[in-house]
């Protein structure tokens, strides 16, 4: 395993609001809000930025292939380069991975990455709504040939490893630890004034709603968003100028898993039961930020919870806790706000939304405004270092994980 | 804008036709745009679809297909060196980088973990609830995602024995069979 030639700081960042639809906005409007807020939190102009990095998951959703092209030019940053990175659900994390590769190796100095999605223009003309439309969208994201026609939905298999978790760790996540998962995140979206659920759920108001992929329930599931995001990253030369608040960016890791859960099946029949690239991810992130026992080194953390019980996979494979035992960090108060390890203060994706391709960048953003103290009312206490977790694809087939920590 | 009431008609047959939606649901989704008044500023929505035809070669999968479709029979493939089993099959082991032999399965296998899916997109949306399985064939080393068949959907658990059953028409396509519980 290499390492970064040089830091690389993060030094400003904004993001939209997040909402079922922005009717009067298209995705590189979207996208234009977020850079100008950026550029403005970082005090700079959009001649100072050198490179581009477009996080933007579905041609579809956008109704145009090669949306990126559209942006860069709405962004007015012709002629600079512009790379577009899209890989599922942890597009917005691989986008940021992009521009911290760009600025560590020495290409650029200051690096803008923006990540936007529509999804709402999407439409069933028969039912007379948006959801099976845009999940229709999704639908060619699963194997064509041999996973597409059994009709599985994003939903179907992140509760295929669940079940198969359950099946192997006593029955471990509980459908009660999975509901107050939704009620923590869509709670802590209540201080969010960017969230698209803010919301004082009551378990058993999670557990009544209606069924949507077993064990998966409507609060379980979180929603599409349209939202954009954006991040500048900056050397630490130029960070130092920047600002006196710069954020690094300690560790990163990345890991692509097999898209077919029979793949990583004949590795290790327990692999289905698991998230293998985001053990893989957290783990590179972890070495690389020197992290050797995360519960007590890591004040926070940003985790994808597109869905409640993959947040509770995900402290084990993020090293929380023993497999089998994540839901009793819920359980126990110890992922609340306030409590020792406080996840997706920002509300994630479930409360504050999941604009696919700006998803990674916006967890980025909450992260960073935390270790500013920027946070406001769910400002996490001595954030001094957290964790971002994106996933995406075929049962978390795709993670990208950073360790950021507040600057000197 | 407010448009007269046969023009109107029009405007939704027109659309409608160039997006394959029926003039009512047109009605429906746009009157307040098209006979309503809405002001300059507001936002405009355009109906549209985008549509690919294909004539798709499974390629080196293809046998996969025909013993299916003309045979009702399962096959998988065996690494000429490891002697793993894949089924879905490939024609290249991505392990030992080896190519592979056809092998028959019986069509039995075991559940690895299964789900019930209760909402979904526009083309299933009609078929719900169903079971959707992440199954082992006997004989292979491999899942296969597939629906199984059964009155109580809660029933379907890790562990239970499936058999495939084959449809009468048979396409050339993953949905001409589905598994449903061995008695």
């Amino acid at each position: 395993m290499g390492k970064p030639m040089r830091k690389v700081a993060i030094v400003g960042g904004a993001t939209t609001k997040m909402k079922p639809r922005h009717i009067d906005k298209t995705y590189f409007e979207l996208a234009f809000d977020a850079v100008k807020e950026a550029l403005n939190h970082a005090r700079l102009s959009k001649e100072d930025i050198e490179s581009c990095v477009y996080g933007i998951y579905n041609d579809l959703f956008e109704r145009q292939f090669m949306p990126d092209f559209f942006v860069h030019d709405y962004l007015g940053m012709g002629l600079k380069p512009g790379v577009r990175v899209t890989t599922g659900g942890a597009t917005g994390g691989s986008a940021v991975r992009e521009g911290f590769c760009q600025v560590a190796s020495g290409l650029h100095d200051i690096v803008l990455v923006t990540g936007c999605e529509k999804c709402s223009d999407c439409f069933n003309y028969e039912v007379g709504k948006e959801s099976p439309e845009l999940l229709q969208v999704l639908r060619y994201a699963a194997d064509m040939t041999w996973e597409s026609p059994t009709g599985r939905t994003a939903a179907t298999v992140f509760a295929l490893p669940i079940v198969a978790h359950q099946e192997l760790y006593g029955g471990q996540p509980t459908e009660e630890q999975m509901a107050k998962v939704s009620v923590k995140n869509h709670g802590n979206a209540t201080k969010n004034p960017k969230a698209h659920s803010p919301m004082n759920l009551t378990v058993d108001q999670v557990l009544k709603s209606p069924m949507i992929c077993y064990p998966f329930k409507f609060y379980d599931n979180c929603l599409y968003s349209e939202g954009a995001a954006a991040l500048i990253l900056a050397s630490e030369e130029k960070a130092r100028e920047i600002t006196d608040k710069p954020v690094w960016v300690s560790g990163i890791g990345a890991s692509l898993d097999y898209a077919s859960m029979g793949n990583r099946y004949m590795d290790d029949p327990r692999a289905v039961a698991e998230f293998r690239s985001s053990i893989v991810a957290a783990k590179v992130a972890y070495e690389m930020a020197g992290i050797k026992n995360p519960r007590q080194e890591i004040d926070f953390a940003e985790l994808h919870d597109a869905f409640t019980g993959t947040e509770i996979m995900a402290y084990e494979d993020c090293g929380f806790c023993p497999k089998g035992e994540g839901g009793r960090l819920v359980d126990e108060g110890i992922v609340w706000l306030g409590g020792e390890l406080p996840v997706n203060p920002s509300g994630g994706l479930l409360g504050m939304g999941h604009p696919v391709g700006a998803t990674g960048i916006m967890q980025t953003v909450e992260a960073m405004l935390q270790l500013r103290e920027e946070a406001g009312e769910r400002q996490v206490k001595n954030a001094r270092r957290g964790l971002v977790q994106s996933i995406g694809a075929v049962g978390c087939a795709w993670t990208v994980a950073f360790v950021l920590e507040r600057g000197e | 804008m407010k448009m007269e009431k046969s023009k109107a008609q029009k405007w939704y047959e027109r659309n409608g036709g160039r997006i394959g939606v029926a003039a009512e649901k047109m009605r429906k989704f746009f009157q307040p745009e098209v006979e309503g008044w809405k002001a300059i500023g507001d936002p405009l929505e355009y109906p549209d679809k985008i549509e690919i035809f294909y004539k798709y070669t499974y390629g080196g999968q293809s046998r996969f297909f025909r013993e299916l479709r003309e045979n009702k029979a399962l096959y998988g493939s065996k690494c000429l060196k490891c002697g793993k089993v894949f089924c879905p099959p490939r024609q290249d082991c991505n392990r030992c980088y080896e190519k592979t032999e056809w092998q028959r399965l019986s069509g039995e296998g075991i559940v690895v973990t299964c789900c019930s899916v209760h909402f979904t997109n526009s083309s299933f949306i009609k078929k719900i609830p169903f079971i959707c399985a992440l199954i082992r064939l006997d004989g292979t080393d491999f899942l296969m995602i597939s629906n199984i068949e059964m009155e109580d959907i809660s029933q379907a658990k890790p562990g239970m024995r499936v058999r495939a059953v084959f449809r009468e028409e048979r396409d050339g396509a993953i949905t001409d069979f589905y598994f449903e519980p061995c008695l």
